[in-house]
């Protein structure tokens, strides 16, 4: 099989895999060669589907001893398999990134043989490309869940970020669909990699897992309040949220023709960024009552129309982590607001000036002790206005970085 | 209608800066090329000189925080508007009260604010687009062709990057060229152009990029438009996954 061949095949293996990250890292140690980790990460090309490509995305081998419902390279499928070896991979890698197509590399790989084999060749590529290389870009691999503690801490010492996909958000849906895991052993290479980084680094290493939405019936409550928990108890830095695509015909799964979720994909990162950057608490977010994320709205304009009885905020005093609450204010439009302000009582020719959209902000403050709209604040007619609001258009999808800022808004 | 002209460079501006206070005038306009007035308008060619350029930098150095300066730099590099009467008054007003220059509800200061983000947002996306390729003697070799003047702010980054690795980066637009060799940084203007070999494994490389930038999309999920909002067409000029066939 040709190289070329190869990378078809394990680059279609991997890409459901939603992590493209490569900010938020900072290394102290050097290997001597080419290539640098920034705090901002750099999106090097877009794929057909719109997303970022910051890393060479591919799985070492698709081979798999495992049988998950919901994914692709599952023992029972027929597919085209095939292996790199770990040379040809770091090949790949110190080329593309030479070129500067890519950040670095994101290794992940199917269970060849076994856990501890499979864990023992994504090391041995990291320990080529550091060592023989001396390569200082970025490394992400997937720990192997069930290899043993020795390989998974000589892995993280040489990588910028390690993961374990979860995949499913509860036990139940776990053992329907991937009885070979629980959601313990998937967790438990993330644990002996941060006990091994809070002794020994001087920076605890970067951790992340992936949810699939869309293929189980957890509902959104459910979903925060676990990445909530792992954010908070595991230390995780990111939790990715992927819109189940059916690939296998199975009973337990949605069927093959069902769209992939996007929307409600969209509506979880918006409401993630909120837990993380803007002072929520999943349980302000949505409680029993709506344990679902309104499509039609994002969920911090969600939370304000819920929670009316605390507007109008007048946007001269108002504190920082109170303007961040205001619907039509991001990080950037609060940090103008507060620099502005310091020099006069900004009124709204000033925000005009600073570009301040008034869209959405209008309904739900006051500019020096003035309202913007004519009727007092009611449920419903905001709702009504909002809704006859233009559509943005469909290019405005999600994106996981701010490509300017990435310091105001990225991986902090 | 007053209309100055000078030669373009960064110290030519200065000098008039310098001139600007000399004279008590503000211009209406400033242009960086010669002969652009219309009939109607009398322009004045202001003449660049090192000696009154070195005292406005050197007043804008006491005076101005690092940030004021590192601004109206950027801002001066965006090359696609004419951004000098706005520097100009930016500068007029931090020589008044450097604490002015904070003032983001001022249109001029709003406006230095935004020509500034404009540089760097197109100096991200030339970083992040920017492909190399390997010549025979195994230096780096890029074109590009930024809608802006960002060159003069590209080095540090592949410095960091490439460690210490030989590299050229070619804007085709504005002729000009920045050199890394042995630890040494230049920019130079190249007039005369010919593409330099390749070395052999350049064609298979690309390829292979290629093979992956294809395989990489999901069919289910895709979407041409957020695609070119990402990457906008005149960045995909030099960017090979765009252009050859599988």
């Amino acid at each position: 099989m040709t190289i070329e061949q190869k990378l078809s095949i394990l680059t279609d293996s991997a890409k459901y895999d939603v992590s493209c990250s490569s900010s938020g890292s900072v290394r102290t140690l050097d290997f001597g060669g080419v290539g640098s980790v920034g705090n901002g990460g750099i999106c090097h090309a877009y794929s057909a589907d719109g997303r970022c490509i910051s890393l060479l995305k591919i799985l070492l081998t698709n081979y798999c001893l495992y049988d998950c419902a919901y994914c692709v390279n599952r023992i029972s499928n027929d597919i085209r398999r095939a292996a790199f070896t770990p040379e040809e991979v770091a090949e790949l890698t110190i080329n593309f990134y030479r070129r500067n197509m890519i950040e670095g590399l994101f290794l992940s790989s199917g269970i060849i043989t076994s856990e501890d084999h499979t864990m023992r060749l994504i090391l041995k590529t990291l320990q080529l490309l550091r060592h023989s290389y001396g390569f200082n870009g970025y490394v992400h691999v997937k720990l192997i869940p069930g290899a043993s503690e020795e390989l998974i801490i000589q892995t993280a010492a040489l990588a910028d970020r390690v993961s374990s996909n979860i995949e499913l958000p509860s036990s139940a849906s776990l053992a329907l669909l991937a009885p070979d895991k629980t959601r313990e052993k998937v967790l438990q290479p993330l644990t002996m990699a941060k006990n091994y980084s809070l002794e020994h680094q001087k920076r605890p290493i970067g951790m992340s897992t992936q949810l699939i939405i869309g293929a189980t019936p957890e509902n959104d409550l459910d979903i925060l309040r676990l990445s909530s928990s792992l954010y908070d108890k595991a230390m995780l830095k990111r939790v990715y949220y992927s819109a189940y695509i059916p690939i296998n015909n199975t009973k337990n799964l949605p069927a093959l023709t069902t769209p992939p979720p996007l929307l409600r994909e969209h509506r979880l990162y918006q409401a993630d960024w909120l837990i993380r950057f803007y002072g929520f608490g999943f349980e302000e977010i949505l409680n029993e009552e709506t344990p679902y994320l309104d499509e039609r709205f994002d969920p911090k304009l969600s939370w304000a129309l819920r929670n009316l009885h605390l507007f109008p905020i007048e946007i001269n005093t108002a504190e920082r982590e109170i303007l961040l609450r205001i619907p039509g204010l991001g990080v950037r439009g609060v940090n103008k607001i507060l620099k502005a302000r310091r020099f006069r009582a900004l009124n709204v020719y000033d925000l005009e000036t600073m570009k301040i959209s008034l869209k959405r902000l209008r309904y739900f403050v006051t500019v020096r002790g003035k309202l913007l709209v004519d009727h007092s604040l009611d449920y419903q007619q905001i709702q009504t206005e909002l809704l006859l609001l233009p559509k943005p258009s469909p290019a405005a999808q999600p994106t996981l970085f701010d490509h300017f800022y990435p310091t105001v808004m990225g991986e902090l | 209608m007053i209309l100055w002209e000078y030669d373009g460079s960064f110290e030519g501006f200065l000098s008039l800066v310098h001139k600007s206070y000399a004279l008590k005038t503000i211009p209406d306009t400033i242009t960086r090329s010669q002969n652009s007035g219309t009939l109607l308008d009398e322009s004045i060619w202001i003449e660049t000189d090192p000696f009154n350029s070195e005292k406005v930098a050197a007043s804008l150095q006491k005076y101005f925080s690092k940030e004021a300066i590192e601004r109206l730099m950027h801002a001066f590099l965006c090359d696609d508007v004419n951004p000098e009467r706005d520097i100009l008054l930016y500068i007029r007003i931090g020589f008044k009260s450097a604490e002015y220059l904070n003032d983001l509800a001022h249109p001029t200061i709003y406006a230095i604010h935004g020509y500034q983000r404009r540089v760097l947002s197109t100096l991200h996306k030339m970083n992040a687009y920017l492909r190399f390729e390997e010549l025979e003697d195994k230096t780096l070799y890029a074109k590009i062709e930024p809608p802006r003047n960002v060159l003069p702010l590209m080095g540090a980054h592949f410095c960091k990057r490439l460690r210490g690795e030989p590299f050229i980066i070619h804007d085709r637009l504005r002729s000009l060229a920045l050199w890394f060799r042995e630890g040494e940084m230049k920019i130079e203007s190249v007039e005369g152009y010919t593409n330099p070999e390749s070395s052999p494994n350049e064609k298979k490389f690309r390829h292979l990029w290629k093979t992956f930038f294809d395989h990489v999309a999901i069919e289910s999920r895709k979407n041409p438009s957020l695609q070119r909002s990402h990457v906008p067409l005149k960045y995909r000029i030099y960017m090979s996954e765009f252009f050859i066939s599988p």
